[in-house]
């Protein structure tokens, strides 16, 4: 019984579906091996993640509007870019900036983007379970940070699971942005943003320059997570 | 003011190998009455690539009689891939050959040693491009192999025969860049080579351009064999009349699997598939499909079809079907140890066609950023990491001329946030009209009828940033746009019409 369950934990058969926390919250899994991971391009969060997001996993990103959430999201593009690796978006909403994008490090040439209006999201979790399905990309984006409520919950209950399913044990990492959180694997991450005061630059009324946010991204169930320090972009 | 060059004049023609002066020439004089001279060991200046085009040249001896057809049986005993440039002069591919014969001296000398043994005088040369081939095939008083030094030392005259002119050129036109090169005092392949191109352009137009890259050994054209192309067609004329996808995707598997079988016989890819659907009322209903890559795989061809049916479907039931196939050089794909693999082209086109099949073609693609001061200015480019990949210097170098021609951009911004890297903005691509109250000049509130569009009291604003262009086009911007944060903690990107003095809400910030 033993070595039949060592030699499924071997293939992979078990890992995503065990816990990786002890009952006071430890950590009980192995440390995420460097190559399985992605670097998010945001050095605190990376280091909260042990390196960045797990590939083979599917994570979110969770966070009401102008807590950082497309930042974090464009960050990871760019480093997946930076790696040369192929990168998609799947944007429920078409609110993808190309330039700010490019202004961040993106390689657009390395990015495939699909629109949609934001009708349904479940064209938009097909159009991701075809990404996915094909294989190949570094990171996988299903933007649905703009979706209303009551449509995300009229998806199937395991819309989800099926995701995880279709990316577990490949090298992509899943990533799912929305206004609350929605779901991860067990070895993926949740990462909940918290906005913060924005940045300006100057003083006077008319001379006054917006500069940036600043808000503390807190990684929410991860085997080894700990809580990075405040990160202004 | 910037010159433009050949090669922006005339983007669709390919360089054909690197510059082969470079890397490989080598000669080889063949008389019957003499034994072949040996050849100096092969030393090529470069390395050359694994798959490098290799071309030789039979050019029979100045003197000689031209027999027809008499180099030609020499040429297919080597390469099935063989041009008839003229009675005296056959070009033929033998890249491949290493493995079969050996390195390209050797090839050289058994093409000469065949020569010698049909009694006929003539000379072989072999190159990277059939341009270097020919011109070294030229020489009279070889004694070996040459070197590039002695190849840029021929002279300029040499490239009159190679150049492609129409045929009602009166003489004097043909003759005039040749006389402009002599009282330039360019006598030599060398010197001409070396010229700036924007100067020569200016001068001489695009054939002096021309002239220079044979020059420097480059190809003005792909090399075709002769001989008839085959073409990759098939029909099937049906029994019944088919009306639904699902049994017509059997009838164009039987087309696709014999046409794929015979395109990796011919060693090659579809670039391009046509479909001919004959209906039922005698129209035809036609569909192009390009490749974004040279692919055989049978059923990847018939989903991208179906795919494509399926967004076109015929307005009628189906007679006849027929597939024809562009075919080309197939691909060669070495991948690294180093980085990860990206999707293959076929995982790439069935993806994209099935996206598109579910949200519009023109919703897939790879984000372009126009050169223009436009508002969220981009277009939608075919999705095609691979090229992306290997045009990310060619973009660098672009992207930093266009830096330095900011005067000619479209219209006039006066952003000066652009220069930053900034915040990333989430756009509301069908920008909501919302109300917004004004104290002393600036926005002091936000509101708006719509569910899930920020409003609020604005606690901070930066602008205005005023914007406009494209007034001489349909599409010109006027406005002004203000940052603002919202109490609830929104910061959001809005903007007055200065023509409407309506507001709308840009993005927010994210």
């Amino acid at each position: 019984m033993r070595a039949a369950l060592e030699s499924l934990l071997r293939a992979r058969k078990l890992d995503v579906t065990l816990t990786p926390f002890g009952p006071s919250g430890e950590a009980l899994g192995p440390v995420p091996d460097q190559a399985r991971v992605a670097p998010t391009g945001v050095p605190a969060l990376d280091a909260a993640l042990g390196g960045g997001l797990r590939r083979g996993h599917l994570s979110d990103i969770a966070g009401a509007p102008s807590s950082g959430r497309t930042t974090i999201v464009v960050r990871a593009l760019a480093a997946a870019t930076a790696r040369g690796e192929a990168v998609a978006l799947v944007d429920a909403r078409d609110a993808f900036d190309p330039a700010s994008a490019a202004a961040q490090g993106v390689d657009l040439p390395h990015l495939l983007w699909v629109r949609l209006d934001g009708r349904d999201p479940a064209i938009a979790v097909k159009a991701y379970s075809l990404i996915l399905q094909a294989g190949g990309f570094g990171l996988a984006v299903l933007d649905l940070a703009d979706a209303a409520p009551a449509a995300l919950r009229g998806l199937p209950a395991t819309t989800w699971m099926r995701l995880a399913r279709i990316v577990e044990g490949s090298d992509t990492v899943a990533l799912l942005v929305g206004a609350d959180r929605l779901a991860r694997s067990a070895g993926g991450a949740t990462i909940a943003c918290e906005s913060s005061a924005p940045g300006w630059q100057g003083t006077a009324p008319r001379a006054r320059l917006f500069s940036g946010l600043a808000f503390t991204p807190r990684v929410v169930g991860f085997a080894h997570g700990r809580q990075p320090a405040s990160h202004v972009l | 003011m910037k010159v433009p060059s050949y090669d922006d004049l005339t983007p669709g023609i390919p360089d054909v190998g690197p510059a082969p002066a470079d890397q490989l020439a080598l000669f080889l004089r063949s008389a019957p009455a003499a034994p072949v001279a040996p050849l100096a060991p092969f030393a090529p200046r470069a390395p050359l690539a694994p798959c490098a085009p290799l071309f030789a040249c039979l050019r029979l001896h100045a003197g000689a009689v031209p027999h027809p057809g008499v180099l030609l049986p020499i040429a297919t005993d080597f390469s099935p891939r063989v041009k008839r440039v003229s009675e005296g002069e056959v070009l033929l591919d033998v890249s491949g050959l290493g493995g079969l014969i050996g390195p390209p001296d050797e090839i050289a000398r058994q093409l000469a040693r065949a020569l010698v043994d049909a009694a006929i005088a003539a000379n072989v040369a072999i190159a990277p491009t059939t341009t270097v081939a020919r011109l070294l095939a030229t020489q009279a008083s070889p004694d070996g192999p040459l070197d590039t030094d002695r190849f840029h030392e021929l002279p300029v005259a040499l490239l009159e025969p190679l150049e492609t002119l129409p045929p009602a050129m009166p003489p004097r036109d043909r003759a005039r860049p040749y006389e402009t090169f002599q009282r330039w005092g360019i006598a030599t392949l060398g010197e001409l080579a070396e010229l700036p191109a924007a100067e020569l352009s200016s001068r001489l137009g695009r054939r002096g351009i021309a002239l220079q890259r044979l020059a420097q050994g480059l190809d003005p054209a792909p090399f075709v064999p002769d001989g008839e192309t085959p073409r990759f067609i098939d029909r099937l004329e049906l029994e019944w009349p088919i009306d639904a996808l699902e049994p017509l995707s059997f009838v164009l598997a039987r087309l696709l699997e014999p046409l794929s079988a015979a395109l990796e016989r011919a060693d090659r890819g579809a670039v391009a598939l046509r479909l001919d659907l004959r209906l039922t009322d005698r129209s035809t209903h036609a569909r192009v499909l390009q490749l974004p890559a040279p692919m055989r795989d049978p059923r990847v061809l018939r989903t991208l079809l179906l795919l494509d049916l399926e967004s076109a479907p015929p307005p009628a039931a189906v007679d006849i079907v027929a597939i024809e196939l562009d075919p080309a050089p197939s691909r060669i794909t070495q991948f690294s140890l180093l980085q990860r693999a990206l999707p293959s082209p076929e995982t790439l086109s069935t993806l994209t066609a099935r996206l598109s099949a579910l949200v519009g073609e023109l919703r897939v693609g790879s984000p372009a950023l126009l050169d223009s001061h436009r508002p969220d200015a981009f277009a939608m480019e075919g999705y095609a990491p691979e090229q992306g990949a290997r045009s990310a210097r060619s973009a660098e170098v672009r992207s930093a001329e266009v830096r330095t021609e900011d005067t000619e951009g479209e219209g006039l911004a006066t952003d000066a946030r652009s220069a930053d890297v900034g915040p990333v903005l989430r756009r509301q691509r069908r920008p909501q009209v919302i109300h917004v109250s004004i104290e002393r000049g600036r926005p002091a509130h936000i509101a708006s009828s719509r569910r899930g569009v920020p409003h609020g009291a604005i606690v901070q604003a930066a602008g205005p940033w005023r914007l406009s262009g494209g007034w001489w086009t349909d599409r010109d911007w006027n406005r002004s746009e203000w940052d603002v944060a919202l109490k609830n903690g929104a910061v959001c990107r809005i903007y007055q019409d200065r023509v409407t003095d309506r507001w709308f809400l840009d993005g927010v910030y994210d």
